[in-house]
């Protein structure tokens, strides 16, 4: 349902984005990896529609929902009021169905978004990209700042989403074996292009994703162990 | 005591004109970081616009209703003319609407001449609190509170006011959850424009507006909002109210040629002493 | 590709011809005026490109260095030199101490500051006798030096371009100095600057000083000139008008006060003699001078926005590479 052809993106004179091509089926997980400034932000954005590339195309067939990095509430608004903008989009302002979803929600309702813990916010955000009734969830950075307990929670309301829903899922994840253990498919970033894509197992293991996270170092052996510990 | 009451009271009314113009410079400020130059326009033009009606077609209260809906139009007109394209830094719009003013003064003399021009309003005092008061003067007040209850819960409760709150915090997200974050932007000047065009039309019949009154309006109404940081109607509302009260009691007990000194003065103060918070605002 | 930068030829030719013209013009009022107000825009292009700081009230500099040799002269009977000299002095210090506090403001809080300021000086200057008072002051000598006194117009014109010269010359020696460049690292954000080691609080007084010191240099010779100096001569219109020069020339250039200024009051001239033709309102011009104000600004912002000299700058690259 998500298809990218030969996509170029320009920030000014820097390039962003350089000649990516990806694909997404309807219903998938798939996670987006690589190092820090490797355009995974900047794909989400134009695949959201906010920067127009310079040259390629993005067809999305549905709606297209981000969670953004680093959560962007609106912080001085209560949680109440940032759903309700969450459905802008489709002047959706019925919060029964994600209230149903995530209903630790509800009980945040009247609460002020920017005093939220970050876990709660990123749940915030999660509810307000669902109120497009998206049928692309795109996320930046799902456990930036947040605890694996958390984590591990906000995961499983996602499964359930992909599971239930059938709702397409981009995730954008420094933390690998996260990324890795939640989407059966994985595509590996780097400077703007694609250098790997396939089954997130196969990939866990591959050169590609060591050298794109820890270069030409040395790995320390606890690591590689943790990696291939999560496909196991 | 009595002459200390009737100061503060016409303080007032006076004030609160200041807030209904400085209400303006809040609501284009806060959804676009833009400072409106030509918000002291609105009011001269509504003023204009009012006479114009009164005196050819319209009967009282629709003329006045016709010249402020206008100056919703014209509003959305300066909006598209300061924010210019996307990018332009918020200094250059302010630079823009101080050309755009200039061009309200021109067309306003154009059409009606250079000649101070009050339309009729109310006539006949009322007593309150034992000080005689003008009529016209207490309806600006009355209109004042209740625009600025109006103002408050169009933000707070409607859909589309809370768009507008959310497009001036957070611009990012705003534009993620698909909020045309430029046409909020005009949004905000048309309400601007209706705002200023309201306060012009309350005010000229008891003070008489004229194309170069736009600069001395947009002074008080940029004052009041320093106290609210250009950002809180409520505050705007009370800043509005102590800068007339304070301009009142310096006409009677000092000199009443110093009021717009001691609003400038005021309005200094206040910025410089509220500037680390501006910064913290600006930086956002 | 090998032709000479544009500078060097324009330059000289039209330094020339600025030295040329006034003996060729019967009245030198617009002239002397055009002059000074390259003079006043010099300063502001400076305080506004390179600083970033937005200045509505510039007018209040130049009342200083007016008031300075009004006063020094009608009331202290100083040399005309002297007061000359002190004049930019004065407005500079004048300019430091109330840039302390009100520097602290940023973008349109200054803007509105510095408007704020200008008026505040006129009401100073239409209230307080000293100061001029309802009348504001008048029977200023002539300018002159020792036994020599100054008759006619002329003398003022070279006067007035003599100062120019100089102001520009200064403004070349500061924006290469290293205290330009620390100035310019303030445009575009305060606290990297300050992490780069520049002292924003320091170099932005300093910049608003020299903008205010040639602001007053303008001042005294108008002082002179006119010979006249009231509350009513430095209105808010004045000083908006120089922000417009300096916008239509190019911020934070050199030449971009002299250009501005020039095209500007050129225009406005121009638009003033159409407005005052007989058969046409005796408002026509007041409408088509404040209509030429906003029209020119708006639209030097939105399609010229670095200013002529920037973009004629660029002439000469793009056609080489064609």
């Amino acid at each position: 349902m998500l298809r990218i052809d030969d996509l170029v993106v320009r920030y000014d004179a820097a390039v962003a984005l350089d000649g990516v091509s990806l694909e997404l089926g309807g219903g998938e997980m798939m996670a987006l990896v690589g190092p820090n400034g490797a355009g995974k932000s900047t794909l989400l954005n134009t695949i959201s529609g906010l920067v127009p590339p310079a040259s390629g195309t993005v067809t999305c067939e549905g709606r297209v929902a981000q969670v953004p990095e680093g959560r962007q509430m609106f912080p001085d608004m209560t949680v109440e009021d940032n759903l309700v903008l969450g459905g802008w989009s489709i002047r959706n302002r019925d919060l029964s169905e994600v209230m149903d979803l995530l209903p630790d929600l509800a009980r945040l309702r009247k609460a002020k978004a920017g005093r939220l813990s970050g876990g709660q916010q990123q749940m915030v955000a999660i509810g307000r990209a669902l109120m497009a009734k998206p049928d692309l969830l795109a996320i930046d950075e799902l456990s930036l700042g947040l605890a694996p307990i958390v984590v591990a929670e906000l995961a499983e309301h996602l499964r359930y989403l992909n599971r239930e829903r059938g709702t397409a899922i981009l995730l954008v994840e420094q933390e690998v074996s996260l990324a890795v253990e939640l989407c059966p498919r994985t595509c590996v970033l780097e400077a703007g292009r694609v250098v790997a894509s396939g089954p997130s197992a196969e990939l866990a293991e591959s050169d590609e994703v060591r050298r794109a996270y820890f270069g030409d170092l040395t790995v320390p052996d606890a690591t590689l162990a943790g990696l291939t510990e999560v496909q196991s | 005591m009595k002459e200390f009451l009737t100061y503060v009271i016409t303080g007032i009314t006076l004030g609160a004109s200041f807030a209904l113009v400085g209400s303006g410079f809040v609501v284009v400020h806060r959804v676009t970081r833009v400072v409106n130059f030509a918000q002291g326009s609105f009011a001269v033009l509504a003023a204009m616009l009012a006479a114009w009606l009164l005196g050819g077609v319209l009967p009282h209260g629709a003329a006045e209703v016709g010249a402020v809906l206008i100056c919703g139009l014209v509003g959305v007109a300066v909006g598209v003319i300061a924010l210019g394209r996307r990018g332009t830094p918020p200094l250059i719009s302010l630079i823009v609407t101080l050309g755009v003013s200039m061009l309200a003064a021109a067309a306003i003399i154009l059409f009606w001449g250079q000649d101070p021009v009050s339309p009729p309003g109310l006539s006949g005092h009322l007593a309150l609190l034992g000080v005689q008061v003008d009529r016209q003067r207490l309806l600006v007040l009355v209109a004042t509170l209740l625009a600025f209850a109006v103002l408050g819960l169009f933000f707070s409760r409607t859909y589309l006011g809370k768009a507008l709150t959310a497009s001036a915090s957070n611009p990012y997200a705003a534009r993620l959850v698909g909020i045309d974050v430029r046409r909020m932007g005009l949004l905000a000047f048309a309400l601007a424009g209706v705002l200023g065009g309201l306060a012009g039309v309350l005010v000229a019949p008891s003070n008489a507006l004229s194309f170069s009154s736009d600069l001395p309006l947009a002074l008080s109404g940029f004052a009041a909002a320093v106290f609210g940081g250009l950002s809180s109607p409520g505050r705007t509302l009370v800043g509005g109210l102590v800068l007339g009260v304070a301009g009142q009691l310096t006409a009677g007990y000092l000199d009443g040629s110093y009021q717009t000194e001691v609003a400038l003065l005021l309005m200094v103060v206040i910025m410089i002493a509220r500037s680390r918070t501006f910064v913290a605002e600006e930086a956002k | 590709m090998n032709s000479p930068k544009p500078s060097t030829v324009i330059v000289p030719v039209v330094s020339v011809a600025a030295c040329i013209a006034p003996l060729l013009m019967s009245d030198l009022t617009f002239f002397v005026h055009t002059v000074l107000a390259a003079i006043v825009v010099t300063g502001l292009s400076l305080l506004m490109g390179y600083a970033g700081q937005a200045s509505l009230g510039q007018g209040a500099f130049v009342a200083v260095g007016a008031l300075t040799v009004g006063l020094g002269t009608t009331h202290a009977g100083l040399p005309p030199l002297l007061l000359l000299l002190v004049a930019p002095l004065a407005a500079a210090l004048f300019a430091a101490v109330v840039g302390l506090p009100l520097l602290r403001l940023q973008g349109h809080y200054l803007a509105f500051g510095t408007l704020a300021l200008l008026l505040l000086v006129q009401t100073a200057m239409s209230s307080v006798g000293a100061l001029g008072g309802a009348y504001g002051i008048s029977g200023i000598p002539a300018f002159g030096v020792g036994g020599w006194k100054v008759t006619g117009q002329l003398p003022y014109a070279y006067l007035a371009l003599a100062c120019l010269a100089v102001v520009l010359l200064l403004s070349r020696r500061v924006v290469n100095s290293r205290f330009g460049r620390g100035v310019r690292a303030l445009s575009g954000s305060e606290t990297a600057a300050e992490s780069a080691g520049v002292a924003v609080g320091r170099d932005k007084v300093a910049m608003f000083a020299l903008s205010a010191a040639f602001a007053g240099i303008a001042g005294a010779v108008t002082a002179f000139f006119t010979p006249y100096v009231s509350a009513d001569s430095f209105p808010p219109l004045d000083s908006f008008t120089y922000v417009i020069m300096a916008v239509v020339g190019g911020l934070g250039t050199i030449w971009g006060g002299v250009v501005g200024a020039v095209l500007v009051s050129v225009l406005l001239q121009v638009l003033n003699t159409v407005g005052s033709q007989p058969g046409l309102p005796p408002t026509a011009s007041s409408i088509i001078q404040y209509a030429a104000y906003g029209i020119v600004l708006i639209l030097a912002l939105l399609f010229l926005p670095r200013g002529v000299v920037p973009s004629l700058g660029s002439l000469p690259r793009r056609s080489a590479l064609r």
